[in-house]
């Protein structure tokens, strides 16, 4: 048996943890040998309310991941994503994006409930048996047409709803800006996944690693333009990604929060109070 | 049979009160709302009719100094930095902010070619005007943008724009931020970054 073939019998899920079990290494080694963010002295106020503020105890290690990321960017990620752009025509991307984000409605609607949010996980599953259906297995969005839009949503915002705190900034390996919550959140992603589980061995990792691998086409090809952009007109691009990152995360959580639809269905008599408008986003 | 005809025409008669009642509760939101429809088909009318970047950078150079409160916004993004930064320091500061500002909302606005502003509502907090809008591109999801608008002397002005829930003047002054905690504090230096980059 070749190594080639034992390594294809090993489930995604186990490359992954292996990915990770040496980039969690190579992030210790990277803390060892570049230390912590030292703290401005404390007679300066200001200084030290804005290094709270800015919570990224970790800034020396993360910028170095910050460096690596962006140098395999450079090479591989950026140039692939311009390639994509390309070579495929605009409405077949937007086809390729539609099925990787129906692909992903059962980890939303998994979040959706433990989030508690009805309507959200109504309009999540309207959106599977339109899309998978009608929409040709997801190629089309004629749910959005149809009344139930999609959202963004993750076990990061879960766990954010159930008010964890996001904890010190992270800048990780491949996965760029994070923080201990998202982090977990991007794990358990995974694991509650059932396309992570079915299928046997081989197949199952061939489709895993090509949906991996379209994605971070699709989502590099669409912020082409964006980081471009960020990274002509920021000084600090590293700080500048970290405040972006933290805002939209934000402004994600204040979404979710405050998305109390009713769960009555519109053709029932109901009041309607400035509070809790019905939504469309 | 008579009461519930003259129920009804009372209702009927009282509708159009009802209709005019938020529009008279929210005027200020409404001119706020106005005052970004106005500067939006502006700016955009100038866009399509404008050729290099150069010449968007004359047009556009005097719609965003009428509509955007350039000198509070510099004032902003330099957030702690401003108050010990010397008189000269701040002036300097303030006219190549103004130019970086140009350049970029420039810059950016020229890969905006076909693009849909649609205006939201609008609603007061605290003593600023939040206008919420929609931008459409083609092969592009929708993104909700929000106009904060302040009243500055009697005139509405642009204070900051919140793109997906990012604000454009937050990531500005954390940007700055960490340049001058990552160079000894030095506004000059930040000044000097800033001149490099309009020669870019």
């Amino acid at each position: 048996m070749n190594a080639d073939l034992r390594t294809s019998k090993i489930p995604t899920v186990m490359v992954l943890a292996r990915a990770w079990r040496f980039f969690l290494f190579a992030g210790l080694l990277a803390v060892v040998l570049t230390g912590c963010a030292t703290s401005p002295p404390a007679d300066d106020p200001d200084a030290v309310a804005e290094f709270k503020q800015t919570n990224d105890p970790l800034e020396p290690t993360n910028r170095v991941f910050y460096a690596v990321n962006n140098g395999l960017d450079t090479v591989i990620l950026r140039p692939a994503a311009q390639a994509y752009r390309f070579v495929v025509p605009g409405r077949v991307r937007t086809g390729i994006h539609n099925v990787l984000s129906n692909l992903n409605t059962p980890t939303q609607l998994s979040n959706d409930i433990m989030q508690g949010k009805p309507r959200r996980a109504g309009d999540t599953t309207m959106r599977f048996l339109i899309n998978s259906t009608v929409g040709l297995v997801g190629i089309f969005d004629v749910a959005t047409d149809w009344g139930y839009p999609n959202h963004d949503t993750d076990f990061g915002l879960t766990l954010a709803n159930w008010g964890v705190p996001d904890g010190p900034f992270l800048f990780l390996p491949v996965l760029g800006p994070s923080n201990p919550r998202d982090a977990v959140g991007f794990g358990v992603d995974i694991a509650q996944d059932p396309f992570t589980w079915v299928g046997n061995a081989n197949t199952q990792q061939i489709f895993n690693w090509t949906r991996f691998g379209l994605n971070a086409l699709d989502s590099r090809e669409r912020y082409l333009d964006p980081v471009e952009q960020i990274k002509k007109t920021a000084l600090d691009p590293y700080a500048t990604f970290r405040s972006l990152y933290r805002q939209h995360r934000q402004g994600d959580i204040k979404a979710l929060h405050d998305d109390n639809r009713a769960t009555i269905p519109v053709w029932f008599p109901q009041a309607q109070s400035e509070a809790n408008p019905v939504q469309k986003r | 049979m008579f009461e519930r005809r003259m129920f009804l025409l009372a209702g009927l008669s009282a509708m159009p009160l009802l209709a005019a009642a938020p529009a008279l509760a929210d005027t200020n939101g409404d001119r706020a709302a106005a005052f970004i429809k106005t500067t939006s088909d502006l700016i955009l009318g100038a866009m399509r009719g404008a050729g290099s970047a150069e010449e968007r950078r004359r047009i556009l150079g005097p719609i965003i100094d009428k509509s955007l409160d350039v000198d509070g916004l510099a004032k902003f993004c330099l957030g702690r930095f401003w108050r010990t930064a010397t008189p000269d320091q701040q002036q300097r500061y303030t006219a190549v902010f103004h130019q970086v500002l140009i350049g970029n909302i420039t810059s950016k606005l020229g890969e905006y070619q076909d693009v849909r502003l649609t205006i939201g509502r609008s609603k007061q907090q605290d003593d600023v005007d939040l206008v919420s809008s929609s931008v459409e591109r083609p092969n592009n999801p929708p993104t909700t943008v929000d106009w904060v608008v302040a009243d500055a002397a009697g005139n509405p002005k642009v204070i900051d724009v919140v793109a997906e829930g990012t604000s454009l003047r937050l990531t500005q002054r954390q940007d700055y931020a960490s340049y001058l905690t990552h160079n000894n504090n030095d506004v000059d230096k930040l000044i000097d970054a800033m001149r490099q980059q309009l020669t870019q």
